[in-house]
Order: structure tokens, then C-alpha cells, then sequence
């Protein structure tokens, strides 16, 4: 008796978990189905078309804002793990007067939201003529990812024994040489972890680019989709096509790196 | 991805000193080492976080158009707090705190039919997770023709038969506000509920057994047993959720509905942008910016307030 209960409630909890499951798929199934059926095709609900991709690769340069994206997305990050990894040896392990209230500080910069800073941001940048360039939003990304890398590696780095740097000192190793040959191989697994959430917190990132990347010719794929439904394009199937292939990078690096996701939000907590 | 609740933790985590060895170098040569390998970051950090943020509190005192700035004082903040649209806008932002106890709930709710490592958890875990890897504009997107007129929410209630109650939740002012708040609770689904697996896990499987056995039912060791011992957890997760509510969702509104109809889904972040980059009074602007500023300072405040209470 009690264990058909069990199990019948074993069963109830199953199907709702699948019900979930719906629910949090159902975007990618719409995306998905709808972008391969032409406009008509989506109004009469049923069919199969390419129209939709041959629409969306007509309106927007697809490929050029995927290699925008992707050249704003790995500079950023690539700035953010040197920063970070630097800094967070010197942090855990290189303490000098003043570096504990310099992380404080820098702590504190997590705070800070976005548009708090965003005009006089804009306005600096653009006073180094850096609007529409890459570099003026692969900076302004650094500089938002920065406090909370440097707080990620600077945890991990703690964790790291110290005999290990004083037995390299005593055999005559530099910290240059400490940090490249020591506790950079180390801190791989929480430089994946950095990579991976900066990687996908900048490339779906849309105010950054919609202000600092204006043009087309630099415009990521996030603002180029966003600058579709704004100017009213009614060609749903179309939109969605556009939806899918922005999304997918993020999607493929999520899928693989899933692990190292968790791991960042764990780390955040302190764990 | 902003973390809330352990900061302070770091931040009064001592670094322990290395140790100067007989014959190593002197500290002269670490401390020159530390500094010279901190540079970078706070050089970065100071010119693109730091400076700007002091920039906003002084423009926040001028009448500026981006090139000119002339001293005003608290004009603009007197302006604003006699503006009616402010204190609309930062009711909406209230309205979407009054929103988190769901997004806290219902993932809280899942994690603990999780737990129970019903057949195929793990494949649930990663699918619930999955919207993290999702821009707010694709959301966004997908959301427009969810809630459409024309859209799949009056397709499937129309399927189940509901179709007198036809839905049109983005051209209404208080419903666009829902509209937006079911989204972003979908949204933030899965990594509360990554939250919640988490700090289940670390829990003492025996104190499950323990009040199973002394006759509790599901709900009751839910209510109970489970969300006393997460109170960490649900607070790190609220802490984290407020602050994405108050200062990630520009996209999601961005996309769905530029802040409309009127003001109805203008939040204090999105009415930044709004007299800025479109009305072009950037002073004002930048004292809603510092509004917005000391509001999500403050919630840190109070977060690491209730900790020290808590580990003390």
C-alpha cells in the first residue's frame, strides 16, 4: 500500500518535471519550426520552406554580424582573463599595503549597474573618436566584467597552497615566472569558468552594442536582430530564423561548458 | 552574472601572507610583484567603472547635453522628484520586487521535486537551465508572439477549449507589466533552481528521514525542514534576482515593449536610456542614474547587514 503510494507520487513528480520541461523548451521548438516555414506558410500554420532564411540572409548581413560578434566577444574576454588572472594572484597572493581596500573597492565595482555609468561612458569613448569602433565596446565589456572575474580568480587563487610559490622562490623562479608556469596551469579550470560566463553574458548582451556599435558594418548579431523588430519588420518566420542563429553560439558554448556554468555560479556564492 | 551573498566573505577572507624565506627575496620584491600584477585591473576598473561613476554623480548636479555642461545644483533632482512619470517608473519597479517571491517559489518548488532524483533529473537540471545561455532580446522575440493577440497563448487556450478568454496582454498598461514579469520569471527559472539544487545537496539527507519518519508529509518537510535550512540560499537567489530585475532587464522591456504603453513598463534603468539617448537630457538622466545607483547599493547594504547578523 504505502509503496504503490510511493510510487504513484514517484509518477506525479515525473510528470511534472516533464511539464516543466515543456514550458522552458517551447521557445526553441516555436524558433525552430517557424523559421522553416515561408511567411504564408507560418499564417496557414503548416509546410516547410527555406524562404524565411533566404529573407533573414537578405535583410541583415548574417555572417558579418556573427564575425562582429565574435571578434568583440573573444577580445573582451581575452582582456578580462589577463586582467583577471593578474590580478587575482596579486590579491590572494601578493599582498601589498593597500591591496585589501584596492579589492574592496574593486568588490565594489560588481555594484555599479550599467546605466548608472552608461552616458558618461558614452561620452568618454567617444571622445577617443572609439564609437563604432571595436575596441571602444571591447573595453567598455572589460571593464564590466572585470570586478567579478578578478573576485572568481582571486577565491580560486586562494585556495592554491603557498608552498608551491615558496618552494619555485627558493629555487630562484621570478613571479612572472611563477604566475606563467605555476598558477596559470593551475587556475585552468576556473579560467574555462570566467571564459565561458563572460562569453555569454557579452555575446547576448544588447545596450553596450546598441550605443558604442552603431553602423552596420560593426553592428554584433544581437543588435542587428534587435534593430529587425524595431524597424517592424512583420516577417515573423523570418525574425525567428534571425533569433536562432544568434542564439546558437551562445547555446553550443552553453551545451559544453555546462559544468563550468554551475561551477561560476557556485563560486559566486562563496562555496 | 553579479553574485550577492558571499562578498563579504572575500572580503574579510584574510590572504594569507607568503611567508619570507630565509635566503628568499626580500618583501620589497612581492609587494613591487603585487602591485605591478594588479595594474592592469585597476587601471581598467578605475577608468571605465570608477570614473564614469563619479562623472554621473557630478553631471547628476549639471544641465548637459553632452558637450556643455552648466552647473545646476539639485535642480535635477527636484525636477524629478516632482514628476509624476518618475514616481509611475519607480512604482514599476516596485511592482517588479512585489514579482520576486514567485520567481523564488516556484524554481524553490522544482528544485525539491528535483532532489527526490526522480528518472532523468540530470537531463531536467540542464533543460531548466538553458534560458541562462538565452539573450533577453531572443526572449524577448519569442515573447512578442507569445503574448500576442494573434499569438500561441490564445492558440493554446483556444485548444483547451477557453477560447471566450482572449488575451491581449501587451496593448494593456497593467498587463503589458505582467507580460514583462512572467517572462523574466521564466527567465531566471532555471538558475534559482540550480541555486536551490545546490544548497539541497548540501543538506543532511538524515534530517529528511528523521521528520519522514516522525510522520511529516511532503508539504510540511517543504515548509518545515527544506526552507529554514536554504534560508542562505533564498537569499543569495533573491539578492541576485532584485538585482537582475532592477538592472538587466533593459532588453527584455528594449524588445517587448520600449517601455509602453505610456509608461506602463518603463523601469528605472529603461527611463535612463529613455532621457538620454531620446529626450537628450543627459544631467536628468544621469541623476535617475544615480537614483538607480544608491537603490541597488542600498539592497547590497542590507544583504551584507543580514549576514553579519547571521554569522555572527
Amino acid at each position: 500500500m504505502n509503496r504503490t503510494r510511493r510510487r504513484l507520487s514517484r509518477m506525479a513528480m515525473f510528470v511534472v518535471l516533464c511539464l516543466v520541461v515543456v514550458v522552458m523548451l517551447f521557445p526553441f521548438y516555436f524558433m525552430t519550426l517557424t523559421s522553416f516555414r515561408s511567411y504564408d506558410q507560418y499564417l496557414a500554420g503548416s509546410g516547410f520552406s527555406l524562404d524565411s532564411w533566404a529573407v533573414l540572409f537578405d535583410t541583415i548581413p548574417v555572417l558579418r554580424e556573427l564575425f562582429n560578434s565574435t571578434v568583440v566577444t573573444v577580445g573582451a574576454v581575452l582582456i578580462i582573463l589577463a586582467v583577471s588572472t593578474t590580478g587575482g594572484f596579486a590579491f590572494a597572493k601578493l599582498g601589498y599595503p593597500g591591496s585589501a581596500v584596492i579589492f574592496l573597492l574593486l568588490l565594489a565595482g560588481m555594484m555599479v549597474p550599467v546605466q548608472s555609468i552608461i552616458i558618461p561612458e558614452y561620452v568618454n569613448v567617444s571622445g577617443f573618436g572609439l564609437i563604432n569602433q571595436f575596441q571602444g565596446a571591447i573595453l567598455v565589456y572589460a571593464a564590466l566584467g572585470a570586478p567579478f572575474a578578478t573576485y572568481l580568480m582571486t577565491t580560486y587563487y586562494r585556495g592554491i597552497s603557498n608552498e608551491l610559490i615558496e618552494a619555485s622562490l627558493m629555487d630562484g623562479a621570478s613571479y612572472l615566472q611563477i604566475f606563467m608556469k605555476v598558477m596559470l596551469p593551475l587556475s585552468v579550470p576556473a579560467i574555462v569558468t570566467v571564459a565561458v560566463l563572460q562569453f555569454i553574458q557579452i555575446w547576448d548582451d544588447l545596450l553596450i552594442g546598441l550605443l558604442f556599435l552603431q553602423t552596420p558594418e560593426v553592428r554584433t548579431i544581437t543588435v542587428g536582430l534587435a534593430t529587425l523588430q524595431s524597424s517592424r519588420m512583420v516577417n515573423i518566420p523570418a525574425l525567428m530564423a534571425g533569433s536562432l542563429v544568434s542564439a546558437l553560439p551562445a547555446i553550443i558554448v552553453y551545451l559544453v561548458f555546462q559544468r563550468h556554468l554551475v561551477r561560476g555560479l557556485t563560486m559566486g556564492m562563496g562555496k | 552574472m553579479d553574485l550577492a551573498g558571499t562578498t563579504e566573505r572575500a572580503a574579510v577572507g584574510q590572504t594569507e601572507p607568503l611567508r619570507r624565506h630565509r635566503g628568499g627575496r626580500p618583501m620589497g620584491g612581492r609587494r613591487r610583484a603585487g602591485f605591478v600584477f594588479s595594474l592592469p585591473v585597476i587601471l581598467l576598473v578605475a577608468g571605465l567603472l570608477v570614473l564614469p561613476i563619479g562623472q554621473t554623480f557630478y553631471y547628476s548636479l549639471t544641465s548637459w547635453d553632452g558637450i556643455t555642461s552648466t552647473w545646476v545644483g539639485l535642480d535635477n533632482y527636484r525636477q524629478l522628484f516632482s514628476d509624476s512619470t518618475f514616481w509611475q517608473v519607480l512604482a514599476n519597479n516596485g511592482i517588479l520586487l512585489a514579482s520576486i517571491p514567485l520567481a523564488i517559489l516556484i524554481p524553490l518548488l522544482v528544485a525539491f521535486l528535483l532532489n527526490e532524483r526522480v528518472l532523468g533529473w540530470r537531463f531536467f537540471r540542464s533543460v531548466y537551465f538553458l534560458p541562462t545561455a538565452i539573450s533577453w532580446v531572443v526572449i524577448g522575440m519569442v515573447a512578442i508572439r507569445f503574448f500576442a493577440s494573434e499569438g500561441i497563448l490564445n492558440n493554446v487556450l483556444r485548444t483547451i477549449g477557453l477560447g471566450s478568454v482572449h488575451t491581449d496582454l501587451l496593448s494593456g498598461e497593467f498587463s503589458a507589466m505582467i507580460a514583462v514579469i512572467i517572462t523574466f520569471i521564466w527567465s531566471v527559472f532555471g538558475t534559482n533552481t540550480i541555486i536551490f539544487i545546490t544548497g539541497m545537496a548540501t543538506l543532511d539527507r538524515e534530517v529528511y528521514e528523521a521528520a519522514r519518519v516522525d510522520g511529516a508529509g511532503a508539504w510540511s518537510i517543504f515548509f518545515f525542514v527544506t526552507i529554514p535550512m536554504l534560508m542562505r540560499f533564498i537569499q543569495f537567489a533573491f539578492i541576485l534576482t532584485l538585482i537582475t530585475a532592477f538592472t538587466a532587464l533593459f532588453s527584455l522591456i528594449f524588445i517587448m515593449t520600449q517601455g509602453g504603453p505610456g509608461f506602463a513598463t518603463t523601469t528605472l534603468e529603461f527611463f535612463v536610456f529613455e532621457k538620454a539617448f531620446n529626450n537628450g537630457v543627459f544631467g536628468l538622466a544621469a541623476a535617475i542614474g544615480v537614483v538607480l545607483f544608491a537603490i541597488v547599493f542600498a539592497i547590497w547594504i542590507v544583504q551584507f547587514r543580514i549576514l553579519r547578523s547571521r554569522t555572527d
